[in-house]
Formats: C-alpha cells, sequence, structure tokens
C-alpha cells in the first residue's frame, strides 16, 4: 500500500497540514488573555537583556561599590535603591535577567537533546532498550531534582557552566519521559509505516517524521521547564552554589541582602519580583500553549 | 523497585561525589599536616581503591547503619541524621497536609464554577503560587509577620509558632499545582457520562460532586500529591535555610560549604530514600481508591 | 384529550459554542401516552439525545440554552421547577438510560451501591434496606445478587447494561426513556437485552421512549414512531403509520437503505448527502437538498404541519399542494 507516491503525497498533505495547524495554535494562542500578557511580559524581559549595555554600565552601576551611597531607598536616581554596597539595583536586576534567561534557556537545551535522545531511543526501538533506558531514569527520577542539581554543583565547583550541567542533567529524565511518550503516540502512524516501508533510516525516520509530529507536547513542556530552571538558578545562586558573587543575579542578590530585611525590605523586593514576574510569564505561555494546541480540553 | 533504585540513587549520588576535587585526607587533617600523616590517612581510609571498591565499602558500612563520619566534627554522620531528621519531618509533612487541605476544596470549587469570579482568581492566584520562589516567599512572609507584625519568630525551631512561617512558605507552591490538577481532573471528570447517570438518578448537585465525581477525580490529584512531595523536599533545604530550621536541608547545605562530603552524601540518601518511600505508599493508596488497580494487585 | 405521560410543545434548544451556535431542536412537538413506547428515530446528530436529556433538564447548560418551548411530564411543567424539585422527579417519574454502558456506571463504586443510591434517595430507605432491595432489582435483570460488592469493570458489556437498566427501573418511574440501549453491544447480547426491556415495561406499567437507528429495533418494541431530522420531527405515528404508510421522504429513505429480509434482490438506496450543517441551517426545509421529491417551495420556505389522522402527521410540503399525494417506494407499497 505505500508506494513511493503515496508518501510524497502524505508527506505534501502532512507538512500543509502541519503548518496550518501551527498557523491555528498562534490564532487560539492569541485569544488567549493570559498567554499574550506572558507574552508581552517575556518580550519585556528579552529586551531588557539584549538592551542592557544601553540601560545601565555593567562596570560602573551593577559592579561598582559606592559605600557613600549604600542602601538607599528607591528613588528618582536609583529606581529600586541601592544594595548593601551601594550598587544600583535596577542595574543589578537588568543584567541578572542576562543571566537568568540564558541560564535557563541553555541548560533546557541541555536537558532538551539528552534527554530528547533517550526518549526518542526509548520510544522509537522500544522493548529491551526502552526497558534499560527507562530503568536508569527511574534512579535520576528518584533524586528530587533540585537536591540532584545541588549535589552535582557541590561536586564539581560552583560556576555558571557546572550551574547549567547540573540544572541541565537534573531535567534529563523529564524530557526523556515527555519524548518518550509522544514519540509512542505517533510511532505506529500510517505515515511512518510507509516511511519505513520504503526503507527509510531510522534515524531519518525519528528526525524527519517522528519528531515534528510529536512536537506539540515538547514544546509545551521546554517552555514550563524553562520557567522551572530559572527558578532552579536562582535557588542554587541564593544558597551560594550558583552564579557567585559579584556577577548580579536574583537569587544571589536576595542572598545578599537577607541581612537587611529589617529596616531595608526593599532590597528583596525587586529581585524576587523579577524571579516570580518572568517564571510566571513562562508559566503563561505555557499554560496558553498547551490550551491552544489541545482545544477540547480547557 | 525500591531496593534496585535506590543501589543506583547511591551509586550514582557516590559517583557524583567523587568528582569532588581536593584531597579528602588533607582537608580532614588541616593545614598543618605531614606528607606522611596525609598518606597514612589515605591508606586508611581506602581514598587509592577503584571506585567501585570504595562504593562496595560504603554500602557495606550502610548495610550495619553506618555512613562514615563528617569530615569537619568527627562525628558520626548516621547520628546526625537521625538527630535532624525529625525536624524536616515535621516540616515537610506539616506542609504537604496543609497544601491538600487547601488545594482539594478549591480545586473542587473552581471547577464545579468554571470561569467564575471565584475560578479565575483560584487560578490566577496558583499561577502565581508555583511562580514564587520559595526562598523569596519566605523572606517576604518573615518581613511582614515576623519582622513587622511580629506574630511568629523569624525562624529557628521553637514551639509549634516557629513551624507556621516555614510550613506555609513550603505548601505554597505545592498548593498551586495540586489545586490546579485537581481542578482539571475535576473538569475531565465532570463530563464524564456516569455524572449524568448519577444525575438522571436523582442524586443532588452536591453528593454527584462530593461522591461521584470527587473519588475519581482524586486518582490523578494523588499521583501529583506524590510528585510534589518530591518537590517539597528539594524545597525544604531552602526553606530550611532561610528560616535557621535544623532540618537535613540545612545540614546539607551547610555540610556542602565545609566540603563535608560524607555528610551530603548521607544527606541525599535520606532524602532520596524518604522520596521514594512516599511514593511507594502512593501507590498503596492508590489501590484504594482506585478498584481497578486493586483487581490487579490481589 | 387523552391522559398523557409527556407532552413536548415546540421545543426549541440551541448551544451556544465558540465556534457558533448549534441549533439542535427546532420546535419538537411530542405526545406519549400512559404505558405506551415511542420510538424516537434519526440519523446521528439528529438531536435524539438532546430530546431526551431535556426531559430530564439534563442539557448541559452552559452551552445549552433552552430558547423557548414547553414540556410537561406526568402533569408537571418541567421547564419550571426548581432544582431541588427536579431532583425528586429524576430518577422516580422518569429515569434514563445513557448510550454507553461502558462509560456510564461509576468505576470507583460498586454495582449494589450504585442501585441502592436511587432507592434510598426516593424511598427514603435505611441503607441496608435500600441494599436488600437493589439485590432484589438486580437479579430481576437477570444478574446474581451476589455480585453486588463487584465494581463495573468486572462485568461485560451486557451486565453493564443490565445494571443500568437496574438502576433506571429502581424506583419504577412512570416513564423511561432509553438512550440507544443495545447499539454499544454486540448481537446475540442485544437479543436479550431488548427482550428484558419489553419485559419489564410490561411487568411495571411504564411509558418508554426508545431512542434508536435501529428501525428493526423500533418495529419490535413500539407502538409509535417519531422520525427526527435536524432537530425536527418531520414524521409521527403509530408503528403501522409510518411503517407501512409513510409520508415522509426521509422516512421513505431510511426504509430503502435498510436491508429487507423478504425481497433480498431488492437494491439498497442510501439517502445521497449528509445531514446539513446544524451550524447554519437552511432557511427552507433541511432535507431539501438530499431529497428526490424536493420542490422549488422547499428551498425557501419551511414546511408545515400536515396530519393525516388524529396519531400520524408529517411537515412535508408535499401535502400542501396535494393532500393525496403517495410516495414511489416499492416498499411502502406493500
Ligand atoms: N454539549 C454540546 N455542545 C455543543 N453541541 C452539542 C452538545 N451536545 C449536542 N450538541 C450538538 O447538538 C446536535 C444534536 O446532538 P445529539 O447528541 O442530540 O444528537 P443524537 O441524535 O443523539 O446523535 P447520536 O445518534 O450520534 O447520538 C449535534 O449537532 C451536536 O453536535
Ligand atoms: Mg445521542
Amino acid at each position: 500500500m505505500s508506494t513511493p507516491t503515496t508518501t510524497t503525497y502524505e508527506k505534501h498533505t502532512l507538512n500543509t497540514k502541519k503548518k496550518s495547524q501551527w498557523l491555528d495554535v498562534w490564532k487560539r494562542l492569541k485569544k488567549s488573555r493570559t498567554a499574550v500578557i506572558g507574552l508581552i511580559l517575556i518580550l519585556v524581559f528579552l529586551m531588557l537583556a539584549l538592551f542592557a549595555p544601553f540601560i545601565a554600565d555593567y562596570e560602573k552601576d551593577a559592579l561598582g561599590m559606592n559605600v557613600k551611597e549604600r542602601l538607599q531607598s528607591p528613588s528618582l536616581t536609583h529606581w529600586f535603591g541601592t544594595d548593601e554596597f551601594g550598587r544600583d539595583i535596577f542595574a543589578r536586576i537588568v543584567y541578572g535577567t542576562r543571566i537568568s534567561l540564558f541560564v535557563g534557556i541553555i541548560s533546557v537545551s541541555i536537558a532538551l537533546s539528552l534527554g530528547g535522545t533517550l526518549g526518542a531511543i526509548a520510544g522509537y526501538y522500544g522493548g529491551r532498550i526502552d526497558n534499560a533506558i527507562m530503568r536508569v531514569l527511574d534512579v535520576l527520577l528518584a533524586i528530587p531534582t533540585i537536591l540532584l542539581a545541588i549535589t552535582i554543583v557541590a561536586a564539581l565547583g560552583a560556576s555558571i557552566l557546572n550551574l547549567m550541567i547540573a540544572v541541565g542533567i537534573s531535567n534529563i529524565p523529564g524530557f526523556a519521559r515527555v519524548v518518550r511518550a509522544s514519540v509512542l503516540s505517533v510511532k505506529d502512524q500510517e505515515y511512518i509505516e510507509s516511511a519505513r516501508a520504503i526503507g527509510a533510516r531510522d534515524h531519518t525516520i525519528i528526525l524527519k517524521h517522528v519528531l515534528p509530529n510529536s512536537m506539540a507536547p515538547i514544546v509545551v513542556f521546554a517552555t514550563l521547564k524553562v520557567a522551572s530552571a530559572i527558578m532552579a538558578t536562582s535557588s542554587l545562586s541564593f544558597i551560594g552554589l550558583g552564579i557567585q558573587p559579584p556577577t548580579p543575579e536574583w537569587g544571589n542578590m536576595l542572598a545578599g541582602g537577607r541581612a537587611y530585611i529589617r529596616d531595608h525590605m526593599y532590597i528583596v523586593l525587586s529581585p524576587g519580583l523579577a524571579i516570580v514576574l518572568t517564571v510566571l510569564s513562562l508559566n503563561l505561555i505555557g499554560d496558553g500553549l498547551r490550551d491552544a494546541l489541545d482545544p477540547k480540553l480547557k | 523497585m525500591l531496593i534496585p533504585v535506590m543501589l543506583g540513587v547511591i551509586f550514582l549520588v557516590f559517583f557524583i561525589i567523587s568528582l569532588t576535587p581536593g584531597d579528602a585526607a588533607s582537608m580532614i587533617l588541616g593545614d598543618g599536616a605531614t606528607e606522611e600523616r596525609i598518606i597514612e590517612l589515605r591508606d586508611d581510609m581506602g581514598l587509592d581503591d577503584p571506585l567501585i571498591v570504595q562504593y562496595g565499602r560504603y554500602m557495606w558500612d550502610l548495610l550495619r547503619g553506618n555512613m562514615g563520619d563528617s569530615y569537619s566534627t568527627g562525628r558520626s554522620v548516621a547520628g546526625e541524621i537521625v538527630q535532624r531528621f525529625p525536624n524536616t519531618f515535621k516540616l515537610t509533612v506539616t506542609a504537604i497536609f496543609l497544601s491538600v487541605l487547601i488545594s482539594i476544596p478549591i480545586g473542587v470549587i473552581s471547577a464545579t464554577k468554571q470561569y467564575s469570579l471565584f475560578d479565575n482568581i483560584g487560578m490566577i492566584l496558583a499561577l502565581v503560587g508555583i511562580s514564587m520562589p520559595s526562598f523569596w516567599t519566605g523572606l517576604i512572609l518573615i518581613i511582614i509577620f515576623a519582622l513587622n507584625l511580629g506574630w511568629f519568630p523569624s525562624g529557628g525551631m521553637k514551639g509549634i509558632m516557629s513551624l507556621v512561617l516555614p510550613a506555609f512558605t513550603l505548601a505554597i507552591a505545592s498548593t498551586a499545582s495540586i489545586t490546579r490538577t485537581t481542578r482539571s481532573s475535576m473538569l475531565e471528570v465532570i463530563r464524564q457520562d456516569y455524572i449524568n447517570t448519577a444525575k438522571a438518578k436523582g442524586v443532588s448537585r452536591r453528593k454527584v460532586i462530593t461522591r461521584h465525581a470527587l473519588g475519581n477525580a482524586l486518582i490523578p490529584a494523588v499521583t501529583v500529591i506524590g510528585l510534589e512531595f518530591g518537590i517539597l523536599l528539594g524545597g525544604a533545604v531552602l526553606t530550611e535555610t532561610v528560616f535557621s530550621w535544623p532540618g537535613i536541608g540545612r545540614l546539607m547545605v551547610e555540610s556542602i560549604q565545609r566540603k563535608d562530603t560524607p555528610m551530603v552524601l548521607g544527606c541525599v540518601i535520606i532524602f532520596s530514600l524518604s522520596f521514594s518511600i512516599v511514593n511507594l505508599i502512593i501507590d498503596i493508596l492508590y489501590a484504594y481508591i482506585d478498584p481497578r488497580i486493586k483487581a490487579n494487585y490481589t | 384529550m387523552k391522559d398523557h405521560i409527556l407532552e413536548i410543545k415546540d421545543l426549541h434548544i440551541q448551544f451556544n459554542t465558540d465556534e457558533g451556535v448549534v441549533q439542535a431542536l427546532n420546535g419538537i412537538d411530542i405526545t406519549l401516552e400512559r404505558g405506551k413506547t415511542l420510538g424516537l428515530v434519526g440519523e446521528t446528530g439528529a438531536g435524539k439525545t438532546t430530546t431526551a436529556l431535556s426531559i430530564l433538564r439534563l442539557v448541559p447548560r452552559p452551552p445549552g440554552e433552552v430558547v423557548r418551548g414547553s414540556i410537561i411530564l406526568d402533569g408537571i411543567p418541567i421547564m419550571e421547577q426548581s432544582e431541588y424539585e427536579m431532583e425528586k422527579i429524576r430518577g422516580k417519574t422518569v429515569s434514563m438510560i445513557f448510550q454507553d454502558p461502558m462509560t456510564a456506571l461509576n468505576p470507583v463504586i460498586k454495582v449494589g451501591e450504585q442501585i441502592a443510591e436511587a432507592i434510598s434517595i426516593h424511598q427514603k430507605l435505611s441503607k441496608e434496606k435500600s441494599l436488600a432491595k437493589a439485590r432484589e432489582v438486580l437479579e430481576l435483570v437477570g444478574i446474581p445478587g451476589n455480585r453486588m460488592q463487584e465494581y463495573p469493570h468486572q462485568f461485560s458489556g451486557g451486565m453493564k447494561q443490565r445494571v443500568i437498566i437496574a438502576i433506571a427501573l429502581s424506583c419504577s418511574p412512570k416513564l423511561l426513556i432509553a438512550d440507544e440501549p443495545t447499539t454499544a453491544l454486540d448481537v446475540t447480547i442485544q437479543a436479550q437485552v431488548l427482550e428484558l426491556m419489553k419485559e419489564l415495561k410490561q411487568k411495571f406499567h411504564m411509558a418508554m421512549v426508545m431512542i434508536s437507528h435501529d428501525l428493526g429495533v423500533v418495529a419490535e418494541v413500539c407502538d409509535d414512531v417519531a422520525i427526527m431530522y435536524a432537530g425536527k420531527i418531520v414524521e409521527q405515528g403509530s408503528l403501522e403509520d409510518v411503517f407501512l404508510r409513510t409520508k415522509h421522504p426521509y422516512t421513505e429513505g431510511l426504509f430503502n437503505s435498510i436491508p429487507n429480509i423478504d425481497d433480498r434482490k431488492a437494491e439498497l438506496i442510501p439517502i445521497r448527502g449528509l445531514m446539513s450543517d446544524p451550524y447554519n441551517l437552511p432557511s427552507g426545509c433541511p432535507f431539501f437538498d438530499r431529497c428526490d421529491y424536493a420542490m422549488d417551495i422547499c428551498r425557501t420556505e419551511k414546511p408545515v404541519k400536515h396530519s393525516f389522522s388524529d396519531t400520524h402527521f408529517t411537515e412535508c410540503h408535499l401535502y400542501t399542494a396535494q393532500p393525496e399525494f403517495s410516495l414511489k417506494s416499492k416498499k411502502t407499497k406493500e
């Protein structure tokens, strides 16, 4: 039943179907007020990260200590006030955005590529390979995610690279599971069978046919995981295992300001709000995407 | 299942920790130690044996309840953990109870009044709830309820009052996600045919919800409660740090700072073991609420 | 006027969805005498389930909305009752058997308790007494009483349907609505379940609305037949009226599309086309574009009711001009 002609035909209709499907998703996403709020928020943060040097000077404002101006309340010159070393909190938050988004995205990419490969292999081949991979993942899953990340950084030492590795590795099992499940859900469909019947190689099938058609849940999951990776980054920095001072990062800003909350609560207010808003915007987008991809639930 | 997974966990954590740079023997002996003393101690501790041999030795000791001695205080790791564990237990169990108690009713009401004001506000709060980093929430609660209002102590563990803020802090994220799960599974369930059957029998609206819908909606909620417990254990590390709560989480952070590897290892193992045991309990609980699974067990 | 258990007048129901408004029911009239059985026939999407649910006032709301119309059940105006009063009516005066037995029972409650629940609600009996009575009802539908303690997943499809029938009959309702009670079952079980329903109907002197798209089932159990199309009753009458003196082209089409045992050489003529889009019903007769007899007027104007006897009527333009018109069908021409 699967001559080459039918497959090209099927591939063709499939591709157009896919395009219009994503267009539909975008249309539905636009209709969701909360998702749009999320998109706008994350756009603002992306802009801040991108144009940070135009907003404040890294050396002078974010790092430069100025004891005379320490612990000042928010004012027109220092929008969010100054910290215990007299540094401008707003400037530090802006530069912190860069780190948070960068670490969040890179560590999710690590988790997605490693976990995704494992999951795709497990789902596609099934049987013993699947079993072996899943047993190893069971072990990883038995360690609470953030604790695994803490352990890895504790052993490797605190640095931005190790932080990304740690957060990335600790998220591998989650991605492996999601990718495996979505591969399983498309693997036995006809177009895959027909691709196999005309002798396509396994990795071609996985990359060209299986993954593109099982993207939806993976995209949603990845969005939500960038949010939790950003949260994990700041958590680790807060306990001294992530980005080290004086580099500005929201978590280590909170750790530094902690001693002054009795009289200067603003010092912990804005870095925390920055975390909440970034994570919230990604969660809003992830939720919106999920509803847009699966309109029958809601 | 529990035992092979735990063996895997211990091996993995043992391996990760062994990547720690620096020499344990010179660390224990301090700066003034002679070369011979260090070599002697390395020999004593078997630090030059292959990793797998060291792992075997560790397991052998572990089976007899020996987790080694702290590098920094020299005290028994197992002893320290046994002493601290009840505190973490108290904190996490209180938090999970709080979460369940708050989240299930809110989730149910939200679902039965979908798109109402209650539902909308509830869902926004839940989304904000999962977007707040617990260490920041903790700081904010300290500022409001300890430093300003003075209702609760800002840290330490003295009496029931000191449990309130940390337990609430820890409970927020899991409350939010259990609420969301309860709501969405409830929404799914109230569309089912058997709900119509119940209504057609003349069952009152309230009983349709409490007796017919909730029993089914709890099944996915229980899964999430189990997963949330893992996240909550991770969160305990941060919450305990913020509130100076003398539990395993804070012990772990302190031990990492002191490069006290046996202690770190012990903490991760005890966390993972607790998580695995909780999941085991959840599995058993499942059989009670879902007769279809009970059939498979007996 | 006869004593009616059910009178539906000019019922309009629509569903307001994100994609648009579905006009599910567009002026339904149904009357049913006590103790009689009405067959409600129509293809998928015709509005059969919606009609049934509206009698129990269980049309999901939102998206459902009753635009206008009245339903009198056993003398009670259903639309005017409070929710609390409806709870007392459901299960006692009228009960319903749903389309799919596989999903109609609660998976986490014991079968016996699901039956006993209705009994304890309406007869205000203690738990033990309701359970004892539930056991009797279960045995009545042919399931041994010792299976009371089991859960639905331990039952086969046919047995589940028996349990559902037991639930529906547990309080001896005056009207039983059965929404395709046998379509989800395999053929041998279908016959058994149907036989059981006929028997129990006699025993309890119930009236029944039997929803089906299987004319064979209808012929077997019904006294009256109503044919539904796109949210309207296009023809209604006694079994003989509708089967032997078919008036509506759609009814004729239904007969022509099922095999006839007596005349197996007769060719099957499926109704061409599909039912009109429920989001966008035509302004004239909804059957217009599928009808072999269509005239110009059918496109523009809604057909009106045309009676042939006290009980037999149809809604079709064919009879406005020529009251004596007769359809060409081979099967109706005896
Ligand atoms: N909850 C709902 N929301 C939106 N539309 C609905 C809903 N329920 C029914 N409809 C629509 O109303 C129309 C009538 O549906 P109904 O279920 O009454 O048909 P039916 O005759 O019972 O069909 P079937 O033989 O498939 O059971 C259909 O077009 C259907 O799509
Ligand atoms: Mg139906």
